[in-house]
């Protein structure tokens, strides 16, 4: 199996494009190396989701993307999960499983949101240590994803950029760079998005999340439902000639267009990657 | 503060049951923390309910986007959700409407609710085999009486008051169009899936009591038995083996389990 790295250029498998995928225009869907799923909605007993998966997998690479792995939640992890994460990824046989920098609830309840943690010492060791304990229980390395963020704490003693740097340093994991999170929460907070990108050490990257977002002035939502915007694009320009050729996805979870729509976006961050690597240098 | 003291507060906040979260967290130059925490306040809310407008569709046409808005933030007040996927996250739905006011007080409420949640299991459900008429033909007749069914898993079946399987489709189709509330059709629904394909019957009373005996566990003999007592004894076996061929029919037996010939 390739490293998740060279990839090349992927999109997340969603619902609507099964048959475009499985039936539809040839060269079309050769436009898209490989699919990262949701796991989280492959994790049922059987029935169409599960078929639709293995269909696709058995023609493309795949990456698993889960949203409730709660690596931040000071709650016990979920063992039930993870046992089945595990056997998901037996199935589905990825290049990587990831999840987010995030906690989703505490006290047994889930929220169903990636929320924010205080960026400290004693949040870093926490999810150090549960990164460790994840990776042991499946046997086998995970990237994190910096997540879209809204409020910051006034506890917090570390960049996101540095945390996310020592925590995969520290954990042994690897970074999900997701651009449109780091522009979004740039926007949000006051920092400049191009210091995030250049602190973080390009051999910790696995691959890179591109997104749209919904622009409300005074914030930044991080939606998921908008084409990719100019300003991220740059900093995607920007995060290739930091990282060289690197895995990268586009994520649309919402008013999804048609599947050759988003071909040609995804033929967008192509066309950027292979401007931004140079002349010299191969995009995966 | 401790992490876990953090998260707390921060959920509290979320669910509305305390605001000291906003002590501890910055917004931005431009909107303050109660805006920017107001992000995540609002973005909990209106996934929980979009989620279960996506999985109860017929419940949201029936009530209405605004009568299912305010029962479905009336919900999960009652029921934070406990699961890992939002998928099941209106898995206490049903009974949340069949025990509070007003909702108990309407059976389309509650049948449309228990139709949509049926069939969202059964979309997903575990795959398996079924067997048809000729497994059960090939067991002698002295053993039916012990005879005990595993029901397929993605079967679910449950009493109605209403016929929900007609208008829901009308309501998908047009969340206007006009049917007679006062209707009344007592029995069952049993939904199942086969392959890919999504189905659905209404069943009368007797047959809805023998199939929820037969999914508790309980043998053909036993099955008759809940049959006589509703009909007259020598028609209870006629029944009861009409209900049996039929199950087998539709595909929702995975299996039969009987005392081997000659067994105690």
């Amino acid at each position: 199996m390739r490293d998740v790295t060279q990839l090349g250029f992927g999109l997340g498998l969603r619902p609507q494009h099964y048959p475009a995928i499985l039936d539809g225009d040839r060269t079309t869907a050769a436009r898209v190396d490989w699919f990262e799923i949701i796991s989280e909605n492959y994790m049922v007993a059987g029935g169409r989701p599960l078929a639709n998966l293995m269909a696709v997998r058995a023609r493309y690479p795949m990456v698993m993307h889960g949203v409730s792995l709660s690596i931040g939640s000071t709650d016990p992890l979920d063992r039930a999960y993870l046992d089945d994460l595990k056997a998901l990824a037996a199935r589905v046989e990825p290049a990587i499983v990831s999840d987010h920098l995030c906690w989703t609830g505490v006290a047994g309840l889930n929220m169903h949101d990636l929320l924010p943690l205080p960026l400290t010492e004693e949040a870093l060791g926490h999810v150090c240590g549960r990164i460790g304990q994840v990776q042991d229980h499946l046997g086998r390395e995970i990237a994190i994803e910096n997540a879209s963020t809204y409020v910051t704490f006034a506890e917090s003693t570390i960049p996101e950029w540095e945390f996310m740097a020592e925590m995969a340093r520290r954990s042994g994991c690897r970074l999900l760079l997701d651009v449109n999170n780091v522009y979004v929460s740039a926007f949000n907070h006051g920092f400049a998005a191009e210091t995030y990108i250049e602190s973080i050490p390009p051999e910790l990257v696995a691959y890179v999340h591109l997104a749209g977002h919904e622009d409300n002035r005074t914030y930044i939502i991080d939606t998921h439902d908008h084409p990719v915007v100019d300003g991220v694009w740059d900093l995607y320009a920007h995060a290739v000639r930091r990282f060289g050729p690197v895995a990268t996805m586009i994520e649309r979870d919402d008013k999804i267009p048609l599947f050759a729509e988003l071909a040609e976006e995804l033929a967008r961050a192509r066309r950027i990657a292979e401007a931004a690597a140079g002349p010299d240098q191969e995009v995966a | 503060m401790p992490l876990a003291e953090m998260e707390r507060l921060f959920q509290d906040g979320l669910l509305g049951s305390s605001r000291e979260i906003l002590s501890h967290v910055n917004g931005n130059a431009r909107e303050d923390a109660g805006a920017m925490f107001g992000v995540y306040r609002n973005a909990y809310w209106a996934r929980l309910v979009e989620s279960l407008a996506v999985d109860l569709p017929g419940l949201k046409a029936l009530a209405g986007d605004a009568a299912f808005d305010h029962l479905a933030r009336a919900y999960v007040a009652r029921h934070p959700s406990t699961t890992r996927s939002i998928r099941w996250a209106g898995r206490l739905l049903p009974q949340f409407l069949a025990r509070e006011a007003p909702y108990r007080d309407d059976p389309w409420l509650n049948d449309m609710a228990h139709f949509d949640w049926a069939l969202a299991h059964a979309f997903d459900a575990a795959d398996a085999p079924v067997i048809g008429v000729a497994q059960l033909a090939a067991i002698p007749p002295e053993l039916w009486g012990g005879v005990t069914l595993v029901l397929h898993p993605t079967l679910d079946c449950f009493a109605v008051s209403t016929p929900v399987d007609v208008v829901r489709p009308l309501l998908l189709a047009n969340p206007r169009a006009a049917f007679d509330r006062d209707r009344r059709r007592d029995g069952g629904l049993m939904v199942w899936r086969i392959g890919d394909d999504l189905k659905f019957r209404a069943i009368d009373p007797l047959e809805q009591d023998a199939l929820a005996a037969a999914r508790a566990g309980a043998s053909f003999g036993e099955i008759c038995e809940t049959i006589a007592a509703r009909v007259e004894a020598e028609a209870a076996a006629m029944r009861a083996a009409g209900f049996l061929r039929g199950w087998l029919e539709w595909g929702i037996v995975q299996d039969i389990g009987h005392d081997a010939p000659g067994s105690a």
